[in-house]
């Protein structure tokens, strides 16, 4: 079932890419047929989880046994809810309408791709899997920018692409010393999380896991490795950014729980306060450099390094042996919801940057104002979505933020005091954006200002229902997301 | 039962948002007909007492209940919000006029939420919608220049008070693992502490106490009728209403109850000095709020919750109808300069049911307000007579600026045409005036005892008689003393809050802003500092350049990487294919010294880590 999650979006894409009779309008609806199948095919094996029972759905093929190395997926609440948020992100930003979309055939292509990889990394039960789909992931995100974006993509696609595999080289080094350190070696992260190799290695592990925690700190982005983020999401178009922070950003925290904390939880335990402390810097940094932009777009991409500063603040949270285990369980499934909830509203954040720009292109928040009366709609979008993320109770970040802070002020209190700052400034900033794009007077360039279309608003409707849904009736999230994951990293 | 208290104003003011287009007429009675379920429901479940909760995740439990003394508030609010509603739809502008409407609802909605909370997370709740929603209202205006900013302005400034709860939300739960007030009584020593300050701060900042104060000037851009909601039963009241709910739980953390008084009679007297010393009539009428606010907080860190909501009630009948008032004098005069005003001649019926009220706000017996008014005094004498010195000051203040309104406002001015103000607004005006004028009624010991007995609160033993003669001498000087103001108006400006607004804005929220955008020139120049085309001198580029020194120096150390130089230049060339081509800029060498530093530094970690 999940293998077929993987291959169906990778046929689609060879099929895109391989026939050059298909119009650009079969390419986008073959595109969302292969995103919409994986994501019901998700929804069937929801439907038989047992939360809290460890990885199910799993499947194995032998692959390279000598090296301990095969075709493992398999999924726990954590990965079955970050698939499911990959699948609706896709099926949002494939199905959002592109305008006079180049190479169309191409771009589609590339985004089966771009989800297939996605879905792998997050279902996949193989270390090397792992790395390969999360490398791939890159080079998917590297085309799309580079070939579909404006202003200075390239550059951007570039530099985020060199970035990232730097980070990943370090990732690389971590999964081989964990896989050597094993009695038998195997890439199998079920053994590996039961056996916690390196758990007496001392410095060793401690440098593997550092390097573990700069690969991740990279992808998610932590300060203040987070340079690449802004260059790619303003010079990305809307769908594609939608994706980046949405989806592939998730990967570095998801890899900071799946490998650092449950692989190596002794270790971890000794590196949690020093993480903490950067996440709450990322969480201040984030959103202080944020209120400094006057480009729309910049402004929600430094969101984005506010907001994961929360889930990596949650996941240090978990790691420490500080507090709890109530305490900590509490702030691992607040990290996890906060990858739901930022992936949601951030990328329907995104989505309605790419409209405004499809509209004007024109980030400049002074070129805009009174966006209130000609485009109602949008501004109703952009609004609940602004509240979202600025966490407003009610709203799937608050249930993300609230479970987090929770944890964190039982163990750590003061990062928890001074992380809880963000929020207070990411509700000026977000505000303040408001107030600048679509309130006061309307200039004169901007009165033919087109509303959103019905499938865009359908399409952030969709996406926005979800956060209302989570911040208002959290549980059957919570439940799915469950606390197997710390189970095993008591310290 | 109790949840659809909070859950149908919600989702009555999104439909009558969403759905409704019509009439003046038609949105109102709708408007009306939705406020009067409301308060129906409101009546039902204070007699019924019915009790709820809801598994809202694993380890968190919302909880929703009333007691006799928040049964009085929960049907408060949509007595208030009925006029209120009546009154926004014949005053206020017909564009927009159903979302002002339906988020006048929700925000009724939200209100009821933070009343039937049991629990810390429905309060923190309730009480960010709150704030959220008064966003939008007071914003609603959104054309005009000045709304977004002061919306913004009110929002955040709330919110930065609202970490306060947040606090004391965690508190609570790391202290006891539960969330609920019950769990408050168990907590003690640091816990205890920050949940009842961290919750005596997000009350003041709702209630415009202390530093907290000017957001209430800056909400005077939005609606008439949204100033009258907010400044009588709703958000700025749900402050007092938060301090008074949870006192039980704090009464015997050191420090709180004086703080509060501290806090209320400075913020009391303060508020007072400011509204006699203000020309525009909303704000007279919301440095009275602050000051007013200040008496409640005062009571409740004196420890008698029970006669803050009383004066909170009698307050909401007052305040509401005083902003109404100056809403039709503004309609009038086009202005809310009060030294333009003396409508009394022009709009005669308004001016004459805005006495009684007025009235009730110098504290003029035998008004409501006053005996409430009253017993705060005599309770505070209980603490100390120097407390209940503060509070007759106070109280004189009030009589000096209620009288000064009423006298510029509605004193009668030059011969005019008499205008004839919508019926319906002078029904909404007239309603509360009437009530304020029943409250009188609690003088008497018969009712105020019954009303005691039905809110289940206590009353204090009567004070000394020197009391009594401190308030009347106080009131008589403060209506001279607004008399004398009334009569010898002063021309030029006057500094919002003794200059305290000035002090926020160019104290606090430049340097922050300034703060930023140098936050965001940092980032681009020393932390990334590649930039683009530049040659860069950022900590990146730093890197950069000691990769390469490192990579062509070291030989050793490169010989290392060797190794997992093909494997990582093959990736990157076999993945970008003749794509790269493309991609090609005068940057690239930067990246790929980058990529060599990446792999060295792997190396070692390899060499160290997997021995």
């Amino acid at each position: 079932m999940l293998t077929l999650c993987i291959l169906v979006p990778l046929l689609g894409a060879l099929a895109l890419a391989a026939i050059p009779s298909i119009r650009e309008s079969t390419a986008r609806t073959i595109a969302i047929a292969v995103t919409a199948v994986p994501l019901l095919l998700l929804l069937v094996v929801w439907a038989g989880f047992a939360p809290g029972a460890g990885f199910q759905s799993v499947a194995e093929a032998r692959w390279i046994p000598s090296l301990g190395i095969a075709w493992r997926v398999g999924v726990d609440g954590m990965s079955l809810s970050l698939s499911l948020l990959t699948g609706v992100v896709f099926l949002a930003a494939v199905a959002w309408p592109m305008a006079d979309l180049p190479r169309a055939r191409a771009y589609y292509a590339w985004f089966a791709f771009l989800y297939a990889v996605s879905l792998g990394l997050f279902v996949t039960l193989d270390l090397i899997l792992f790395y390969v789909f999360f490398d791939l992931s890159l080079v998917g995100m590297y085309f799309l920018i580079g070939r579909w974006g404006h202003g200075e993509a390239q550059a951007a696609a570039l530099k985020f692409f060199v970035y990232t595999l730097a980070g990943s080289l370090l990732i690389l080094i971590g999964i081989i010393a964990l896989a050597l350190s094993m009695p038998e070696i195997t890439f199998d992260m079920r053994a590996i999380i039961a056996a916690a190799p390196l758990a007496a290695a001392g410095l060793p592990a401690a440098l593997v896991l550092l390097g573990l925690f700069v690969g991740f700190g990279i992808k998610t982005p932590l300060f203040p490795v987070h340079t690449w983020l802004p260059p790619a999401h303003v010079n990305a178009p809307g769908p594609v950014s939608a994706i980046l922070a949405g989806v592939l950003l998730k990967m570095g925290t998801y890899g900071l729980v799946r490998l650092a904390l449950q692989m190596m939880p002794q270790t971890f335990v000794d590196w949690a306060l020093p993480l903490g402390v950067v996440a709450v810097i990322s969480i201040l940094w984030g959103a202080i450099v944020a209120l400094g932009q006057d480009d729309l777009k910049r402004r929600i991409a430094y969101t984005s390094v506010n907001h994961m500063g929360y889930a990596v603040l949650g996941i240090a949270v978990a790691g420490s042996a500080m507090g709890t285990q109530a305490a900590r369980d509490i702030a691992l499934t607040g990290a996890v919801v906060e990858m739901i909830a930022h992936g949601l509203i951030t990328g329907a954040l995104f989505l309605i940057a790419g409209a405004i720009w499809q509209r004007h292109q024109d980030y400049d928040m002074a070129a805009y104002g009174g966006l209130a009366g000609v485009a109602p709609r949008l501004t109703g979008a952009t609004t609940l979505a602004a509240f979202a993320s600025l966490g407003l109770p009610g709203l799937a970040g608050f249930v993300a933020e609230l479970h987090i802070f929770l944890g964190a002020f039982a163990v750590y209190p003061w990062l928890a005091a001074i992380g809880l700052l963000g929020i207070l400034i990411t509700a000026a900033l977000f505000l303040q954006l408001l107030g600048r794009v679509f309130f006061g007077a309307l200039p004169a360039a901007r009165t033919g200002f087109a509303d959103l279309t019905r499938i865009e608003l359908g399409i952030l409707a969709g996406l926005l229902g979800l956060v209302v849904l989570i911040g208002v009736w959290p549980i059957w999230l919570l439940e799915m997301i469950g606390t197997a994951p710390v189970a095993v990293a008591g310290g | 039962m109790i949840w659809s208290l909070a859950l149908w104003p919600v989702a009555a003011g999104l439909a009558l948002w969403m759905l409704s287009r019509g009439s003046r007429r038609r949105l109102t009675a709708l408007g009306l007909a939705a406020m009067g379920v409301t308060l129906l429901l409101s009546l039902v479940v204070a007699a019924t007492g019915d009790t709820s909760s809801m598994a809202w995740s694993p380890a968190l439990t919302l909880r929703f209940g009333l007691s006799a003394m928040t049964a009085a508030v929960a049907v408060l609010v949509p007595l208030v919000g009925l006029c209120v509603i009546l009154f926004a739809g014949v005053h206020e502008a017909e564009r927009g006029l159903a979302r002002l409407l339906g988020l006048l609802l929700i925000f009724t909605g939200a209100m009821e939420l933070v009343v039937i909370a049991n629990d810390l997370v429905s309060l923190l709740v309730g009480w960010e919608l709150m704030g959220a929603i008064s966003w939008a209202l007071i914003g609603h205006r959104w054309r005009e220049a000045q709304a977004t900013p002061s919306a913004t302005y009110a929002f955040v400034a709330t919110r930065a008070g609202d970490l306060g709860l947040f606090v004391a939300l965690f508190a609570c739960f790391a202290g006891a693992g539960s969330v609920d007030y019950a769990a408050l009584t168990g907590l003690d020593g640091p816990y205890l502490a920050l949940a009842a300050f961290g919750v005596l701060v997000a009350a003041a900042a709702k209630a415009g106490q202390g530093p907290f104060a000017p957001w209430l000037f800056r909400a005077m851009d939005g609606p008439t009728s949204v100033s009258a909601f907010l400044h009588s039963s709703t958000m700025v009241a749900a402050g007092a209403f938060l301090v008074a709910r949870l006192q039980p739980s704090f009464a015997h953390v050191p420090g709180f109850g004086g703080a509060a008084m501290a806090l209320g009679l400075a913020t009391s007297l303060a508020g007072g000095i400011v509204a006699l010393r203000q020309d525009h009539a909303k704000k007279v009428l919301a440095g009275s709020t602050s000051a007013q606010l200040g008496l409640m907080f005062a009571a409740v860190g004196a420890g008698w919750p029970g006669l803050a909501i009383l004066h909170m009630i009698a307050h909401a009948a007052f305040k509401a109808p005083l902003f109404f008032a100056a809403g039709l004098a503004h309609e009038r005069a086009g202005t809310f300069d009060l030294r333009r005003m003396r409508l009394g001649l022009a709009l005669p019926v308004t001016g004459a049911l805005a006495v009684p009220p007025a009235l009730a706000l110098a504290g003029a017996p035998p008004l409501g307000g006053a005996w409430t008014k009253e017993e705060i005094v005599t309770a505070l004498g209980h603490a100390s007579p120097w407390l209940a010195a503060a509070a007759i000051a106070a109280g004189g203040l009030s009589a000096a600026y209620a009288t000064r309104f009423a006298l510029l406002a509605f004193w009668p001015g030059e011969a005019d045409e008499t205008s004839r103000s919508n019926w319906r607004a002078l029904a909404a005006l007239g309603t509360l005036s009437f009530v304020t004028v029943i409250l009188s009624g609690i003088w008497l010991p018969g009712p105020h005892d019954g009303v005691a007995r039905l809110f289940e609160i206590a009353l204090p033993s009567p004070g000394p008689w020197i009391e009594r003669i401190g308030t009347l001498c106080a009131l008589a000087l403060g209506v001279l003393v607004g008399i004398y103001l009334a009569r010898h108006p002063r021309a030029g400006e006057r500094r919002d809050w003794l200059g305290l607004a000035d002090l926020i804005d160019n104290g606090v929220i430049a340097p922050f802003l300034a703060a930023a955008r140098l936050s965001a020139r940092l980032d681009d120049y020393v932390i990334d500092g590649l930039g683009s085309g530049s040659r860069g001198r950022g900590l990146l580029a730093a890197f950069v350049v000691a990769a390469r020194a490192a990579a062509t120096g070291a030989a050793r150390a490169g010989e290392a990487a060797m190794d997992l130089i093909p494997t990582g230049t093959g990736r990157l060339l076999g993945m970008a294919g003749a794509d790269l081509r493309r991609t090609q800029t005068g940057l690239s060498h930067h990246y790929y010294v980058f990529l060599v530093a990446g792999v060295a530094l792997g190396g070692v970690v390899l060499i160290l880590g997997a021995r």
